[in-house]
């Protein structure tokens, strides 16, 4: 069928007065799915009906609002709790006895469940809230992160990979009123095991050593770091050297920068 | 109420699927009239009326995961629910599916001078906008719309062959979108 025929046909209409059959409901959902014409129509058939049945309405007593939304909670409460059975009491004492061994039986079952989802609560608390405490750790970071960088002070300065490494890169926050650095490592590689990156700064042509690049204790990645301060450098550099770091620079530059 | 609020239809979606109570308060003074409508016209109890209107929120509350909107409009969805609960309540209480004026008009001949019962609803507004919708056309879109009935029981309420049904409903609607402009 072409969008013309299905269009004229009142199949459309049928569909959102819900008079199909589902071999039906779903052509025509494939239908409005492929052609916006369709789908347009489909909509204009529903907002007509929408305002039709709109003109017939009738307000219902408000006391209804009210009972629905009581209703609306006690369903949420419920879910977790099954519903005891309501137990008849016969007059004659046996039954009464068996009555309320029942009934103990069935306080028991519910004892019991109350009882697993107050533990089972207890520990989605639990969760929530070191979720939530690692999540202002990350926050507070993010945000000590931010003002080095957003700082009036801060002077950015662009470490561009060499040679031994030409995809690597960092980032140097030099702050003009301090004289504080701060290096962003994050995307230097990964240095291999009993080697560290060191930072330096080149004052009058010379190398100064700006202190280790460590990874956080945390996570183990490369974050913002806080550096050694110069008085002022011409520029920096890292080199990858034997853990511990050297007093002059002896192994291979990673990435330099000029200010 | 609340009319300093106003969500879009998206917005309102997105805030039903947050489960935020609010909205669907705001879901509430829209549309419990209008669903309210549909039921008034096929329950004659007013308590068990109440009943009906109570169960259909909140089945669109808590089913309100399942509603697609790539499948139609959300009041598309929530009159459907509507209906459907409405004529389930009535077939398991043991009614057969009817409107609720009905005494009086068993005969084909009824609806053209009785609109079908529907008198009682067409006091002041509507009435213009939609009065120049034929009789039969009305009928057409309320026995489907309003009272659940399929294509078989309109051909059969109206005396009109089956195979009508369909392009007259068309022929109705079309005829509706013109008079509420959404042609």
């Amino acid at each position: 069928m072409n969008t013309k025929d299905i269009i004229s046909s009142g199949l459309l209409e049928l569909f959102v007065l819900g008079m199909t059959n589902a071999q039906e409901t779903a052509q025509v959902s494939e239908m409005a799915a492929l052609y916006p014409e369709v789908l347009a129509e489909i909509r204009a058939i529903e907002m007509s009906l929408q305002s039709y049945a709109m003109l017939h309405a009738v307000q219902p007593a408000t006391h209804i609002k009210k009972t629905i939304f009581s209703r609306l909670s006690a369903t949420n409460e419920q879910k977790t709790n099954p519903v005891v059975p309501v137990v008849s009491i016969s007059p004659f004492w046996k039954y009464a006895a068996a009555a309320s061994v029942i009934l103990l039986v069935g306080s028991i079952v519910m004892n019991v469940n109350y009882y697993r989802s107050l533990e089972i609560s207890k520990s989605e608390k639990q969760q929530i809230e070191q979720q939530l405490l690692a999540q202002e750790r990350v926050n507070d970071e993010m945000k000590n992160n931010l003002s080095i960088i957003q700082s009036k002070y801060s002077e950015p300065v662009s470490l561009h990979g060499l040679q031994a490494a030409p995809d690597a890169a960092a980032k140097i926050f030099w702050m003009k009123n301090t004289g504080e650095v701060y290096i962003d490592p994050s995307n230097l590689p990964e240095a291999p095991e009993g080697m560290q990156y060191q930072l330096w700064g080149i004052v009058d042509g010379k190398p100064v050593d700006g202190g280790l690049i460590l990874k956080t204790k945390k996570d183990n990645k490369y974050r913002i770091l806080k550096m050694k301060s110069f008085g002022k450098a011409e520029a920096f550099a890292v080199t990858l050297e034997t853990a511990g770091g050297n007093p002059t620079p002896k192994g291979d530059m990673y990435v330099m920068g000029k200010m | 109420m609340g009319e300093e609020i106003k969500y879009s239809e998206e917005e309102l979606i997105s805030r039903l699927k947050e489960r935020e109570q609010q909205a669907f308060s705001y879901l509430y003074d829209h549309y419990a009239g209008a669903l309210n409508g549909i039921i008034c016209r096929m329950v004659e109890d007013p308590q068990l009326a109440e009943d009906i209107l109570q169960e259909a929120f909140l089945k669109v509350w808590n089913n309100f995961a399942q509603y697609d909107s790539s499948k139609g409009r959300l009041f598309t969805w929530m009159i459907n629910i509507t209906r459907n609960l409405t004529i389930d309540t009535l077939r398991s209480k043991g009614y057969k599916k009817q409107r609720q004026i009905s005494k009086d008009e068993n005969s084909v001949s009824n609806y053209h001078d009785k609109n079908f019962g529907a008198d009682q609803f067409d006091t002041i507004g509507l009435h213009k906008q939609v009065a120049n919708l034929k009789p039969e056309q009305r009928s057409i879109i309320d026995l489907a719309y309003f009272n659940g009935y399929t294509q078989e029981e309109i051909s059969k309420e109206m005396g009109i062959p089956l195979g009508t049904v369909k392009t007259r409903m068309r022929a109705a609607i079309v005829e509706l979108r013109k008079m509420l402009e959404f042609s």
